[in-house]
């Protein structure tokens, strides 16, 4: 290890310490780095699912700290996304890295810190979930575990914020002296091996380059590190070097290079807690996780356990949710009311109509969705942060790999029910680029809380109360059929190859905190929410102007005050003006023009025109439906307007709509995403091109049979 | 070492052999050998051939018969169709088995055909001979992860399930992880995988020498759910099975 004489970082007053939080999946780091920055962060007991840079700041006396959330990795290689992303933050030499281990899985998470210890860095060890440890009776002799290492041990315990004050007082007093030369021993023969690649490390690239840890890369076959070594001067000896010694040890040793370094770091965690651990764990300290798991995970009780718990998250979604959507439907009715009083009835005013019937009959009919979206999240963070999510992939793994997909696949597209962009970006947990990119691909097919809207309109409309329930089942269920049909024959055809590994962490239950569950709750929710205040908004004016411009020159001026009128709505909405009005339009042109190719699914021009606005974003087609039959459907709920549909379409129009709707024209936000996510807009294309086709075929089979049959 | 004629036991040079074995050959094809057709065999001048000749015949191996021709004795004969049949006994060896290139064979059969001794050449035959009756073996080895060109000792994992014949008696000293019933705990003994996965295999704890518990398999044997060093993992039976353990005892069922 190099003992750098680099320069003191706080040196200078004022100046920022650069911190990097590391460590494992799943030992609370993130929760630690909540508690340090107060900055709204999500937490999950998922493994892996920080991947994006994360940072904060914060202050102790006159030091400045910013702090970088490195990704969980459980080691420093370049094999995942992660790893990349933790590697790379540590080569660009932050002032302090504090590793976080979980202090009940010691011997494990260590192993990070022996890596990074390698780098030269200066170093503080955060022994995170102390209370967890301390309750399982484990006793760590502290003054000599800092005495061996020789840089700050301290305890925390995140969640709660304890041992805060005590970490940033420790970084300061790190961040104020000389990078203490590092006291890792790794063993006599990987100590000479290390030392001979060491000699012939390029020296100009930074003290990482010449460090013990790039050696340990080199030593170790690593193509990310070889590749940027070789490119410096003398690089390709190192490499050469390294060859050698990989060689010799290989050799001397007879276990492959891999495991050797792995269980070189491994003796050292195990040498270091034998002198420092007075007291282990008891091995029965986390009994309650495993009685959970005795009846969660069960052989045959699992998955049907699964599905009640799923069938809960969907039941408070839906069913409590109603409560809250009463209220905001009345709101939203009385600001209409109160802001087209405003206007002397039958005023013709071009504002009023905009206001009234563009900004609140468009958004007012999507924020109603707000109580389903924040339950349906509020469901699914629960699940995450107790673990139960990791769980879920445990059990569905079987099933999903079936169909090509992944057991982690499970989770994204469960959360492509409340909506494909969140689901889409949740993704990023799967390791192999293939399965994220059919996860993706397919995720649409999963129906989104934004459709839900839209079946609330149509199956009332179509189906009589009985058949309502199986109905919006049916939808549900033909989307995950479809989705996984798809993946299969992905998987088989454009998305060839080996299967990625399957090996995950199942962190031990825990209570999720009153703090992280909201934090998470609201940030998806506030997804939604700006979603609905500046797309949806954007997208609600422009759909009013194009349905209301150009005017026809022979009924200006006749708009009536129809958000006052509840009951004759429905018989007035049908009048030839408005129809002639719409008709007259730039999108009554539009679906005039498209309607020939929709005709033998069924669709008229009205519909298409409304599907204009489903592509911008789902639940604009009820909005425009709305206005389409010039009925803003805050008002009185979607009555109104389901009247008139069922007039106006028989239920087989309906339920090819609604396929439509399913399967095809995936919204705007979900290709985009699709194309950031996947990095390639051939990706996004092929997403948005290949579900529509899929959807007019179906929609086309299902009316012209369902013609011949009816 | 070979037995000279006459039945004394007297050491008689490699170089010697060969020019018995080049004799012998010429007179199995043209039916006469010449002292220029065993120079130009072997690559030699005349001259060195006249001494090698002059001393076999004072071992009364060969003997001169008109002018330039040579004639092997019976004691001759014997000893030149013995180095000839280890030639090609070990030139099919290196060939045939060790899939060596035809060239590179018969050069190193060249050098080995002299130094055996009698009886570790007589066991290789045997042993080439039980090759013949049993062919299988040497496709076994042929398809074995040791038997091709780079292998290394990750080879060495993976070796026991190539060969077909053996597969069974390999169980028994050591199996995988994935033949583990709920409930049973052992001792890794080797981490088969590469690449990506071997590492992840790693990272989490899986190392050679570390105890390693079943606990529960999902419904339909897959996937597998292990503890190891605490933690509760996840994996594939594919996965599982590039795990090689060592059986121990069974843990209590009931926990």
């Amino acid at each position: 290890m190099l003992a750098t004489a680099t320069p003191i970082a706080s040196e200078v007053p004022g100046r920022e310490i650069r911190v990097a939080l590391a460590g494992n999946p799943n030992c609370g780091k993130t929760s630690l780095f909540n508690a340090l920055t107060g900055a709204r962060q999500h937490v999950a007991n998922y493994a892996g699912v920080t991947v994006e840079r994360r940072s904060g700041s914060c202050t102790l006396g006159d030091n400045q700290f910013e702090i970088v959330d490195l990704p969980g990795t459980y080691s420093l290689s370049s094999y995942s996304p992660e790893e990349r992303v933790a590697q790379d933050e540590l080569t660009a030499a932050p002032d302090v890295v504090v590793v976080v281990v979980d202090s009940t899985q010691l011997q494990r998470h260590l192993v990070l810190l022996g890596q990074v210890m390698q780098t030269g860095v200066r170093l503080v060890l955060c022994l995170n979930m102390a209370d967890e440890a301390r309750a399982a009776g484990q006793k760590l002799d502290l003054p000599l575990m800092e005495k061996l290492l020789g840089f700050p041990v301290v305890e925390t315990v995140g969640h709660r914020a304890q041992g805060v004050a005590n970490l940033k007082e420790a970084i300061a007093r790190v961040a104020a002296a000389p990078a203490s030369p590092s006291r890792l021993v790794l063993g006599e023969a990987m100590d000479e091996a290390l030392a001979a690649i060491r000699q012939h490390l390029p020296k100009a690239s930074g003290a990482i380059f010449a460090s013990d840890w790039m050696a340990t890369r080199l030593l170790l076959d690593d193509r990310y590190y070889a590749g940027r070594i070789a490119g410096m001067p003398g690089g390709s000896v190192a490499i050469e070097k390294a060859r050698e010694q990989r060689e010799r040890l290989q050799a001397r040793t007879g276990l492959d290079i891999a495991v050797f370094v792995s269980g070189c770091y491994s003796g050292f965690t195990q040498g270091l807690l034998r002198e420092v651990c007075t007291q282990p764990c008891r091995p029965d300290a986390r009994q309650l996780t495993d009685r959970l798991d005795a009846v969660l995970v069960h052989r045959l009780l699992g998955l049907p356990i699964f599905a009640l718990v799923m069938y809960a998250i969907f039941w408070l979604t839906f069913k409590v949710g109603e409560i809250p959507m009463g209220w905001i439907e009345s709101g939203v009715q009385w600001t209409a009311g109160a802001l087209g009083g405003l206007w002397p009835a039958e005023s013709p005013s071009l504002l009023r109509s905009l206001l009234v019937d563009g900004v609140i009959g468009g958004v007012g009919g999507v924020i109603v969705f707000l109580p389903n979206i924040v339950l349906l999240f509020l469901g699914l963070a629960f699940l995450e942060d107790t673990g139960y999510m990791a769980r879920a992939a445990f059990l569905t793994d079987r099933l999903m790999h079936r169909f090509g997909l992944h057991g982690k696949s499970f989770i994204p597209m469960l959360s492509g029910f409340g909506c494909s962009v969140p689901g889409i970006m949740a993704t990023r947990t799967l390791e192999s680029h293939r399965d994220r990119i059919i996860t993706m691909l397919v995720l649409p097919l999963m129906s989104c809380g934004a459709r839900l809207t839209i079946w609330m309109l149509l199956i009332p409309a179509f189906f009589p109360p009985a058949w309502r329930a199986p109905m919006l089942w049916f939808v549900y269920a033909i989307g995950i059929v479809l989705a996984l049909f798809l993946a299969l024959i992905l998987r088989k055809t454009l998305m060839r190859g080996d299967d990625s590994p399957f090996v995950m962490e199942l962190p031990p239950y825990r209570l999720p905190t009153l703090r992280s569950v909201p934090i998470r709750m609201m940030e998806r929710s506030g997804l939604y929410l700006r979603k609905a205040g500046t797309t949806i908004l954007g997208i609600s004016i422009l759909l009013w102007a194009a349905t209301s411009f150009p005017r026809p020159p022979s009924h200006a001026h006749v708009e009536t005050a129809r958000v006052e009128s509840a009951a004759p709505v429905s018989s007035e909405a049908g009048s030839p003006s408005a129809l002639d009005k719409l008709e007259y339009s730039v999108a009554g042109r539009i679906g005039h023009g498209l309607e020939p190719a929709f005709k033998p699914l069924g669709f008229d021009w009205k519909i298409v025109t409304a599907m204009i606005g489903a592509f911008a974003a789902k639940e604009v087609f009820v909005a425009q439906m709305g206005i389409v039959y010039s009925i803003a459907d805050a008002d009185k709920g979607s009555e109104g307007l389901r009247k008139v549909l069922a007039r106006d379409y028989s239920p087989l129009v309906g339920f090819s709509l609604m396929l439509f709707l399913l399967v095809g024209m995936p919204c705007m936000a979900t290709v985009a995403v699709t194309r950031r996510e996947s990095g390639k807009w051939s990706y996004a294309l092929l997403q948005l091109g290949g579900l529509t086709g899929i959807a007019y075929v179906l929609s086309l089979l299902v009316y012209q049979i369902g013609k011949l049959v009816v | 070492m070979a037995p000279a004629a006459n039945g004394v036991e007297e050491p008689i040079s490699s170089s010697l052999e060969d020019y018995l074995e080049t004799i012998y050959l010429l007179v199995q094809e043209q039916g006469f050998a010449r002292v220029k057709d065993v120079a130009r065999a072997r690559d030699v001048k005349a001259a060195s051939v006249s001494i090698a000749l002059r001393k076999l015949a004072e071992l009364a191996l060969v003997r001169y018969e008109r002018r330039e021709y040579i004639a092997l004795t019976p004691d001759g004969e014997k000893a030149g169709r013995r180095v000839f049949s280890r030639h090609r006994l070990l030139t099919r060896f290196f060939e045939e088995v060790l899939s060596m290139k035809p060239e590179a064979a018969s050069e190193q059969a060249c050098v080995m055909e002299h130094s055996l001794t009698d009886e570790a050449m007589d066991r290789l035959v045997r042993f080439f001979e039980f090759l013949g009756t049993c062919p299988s073996v040497v496709e076994s080895f042929k398809r074995c992860p040791l038997a091709q060109e780079r292998a290394g000792k990750a080879a060495l994992a993976d070796a026991p399930r190539a060969c077909t014949v053996c597969t069974k008696k390999n169980e028994e000293s050591s199996m995988s992880l994935a033949e583990l019933r709920p409930g049973q705990g052992a001792m890794v003994a080797k981490v088969g995988a590469t690449g990506a996965l071997r590492q992840r295999l790693l990272d989490m704890g899986i190392l050679p020498e570390t105890p390693i518990d079943v606990e529960r398999v999902g419904l339909g044997g897959d996937p597998f759910w292990v503890r190891c060093q605490g933690a509760r993992l996840a994996l594939r039976r594919s996965e599982a099975s590039s795990i090689l353990v060592h059986a121990v005892e069974e843990t209590a069922p009931a926990k």
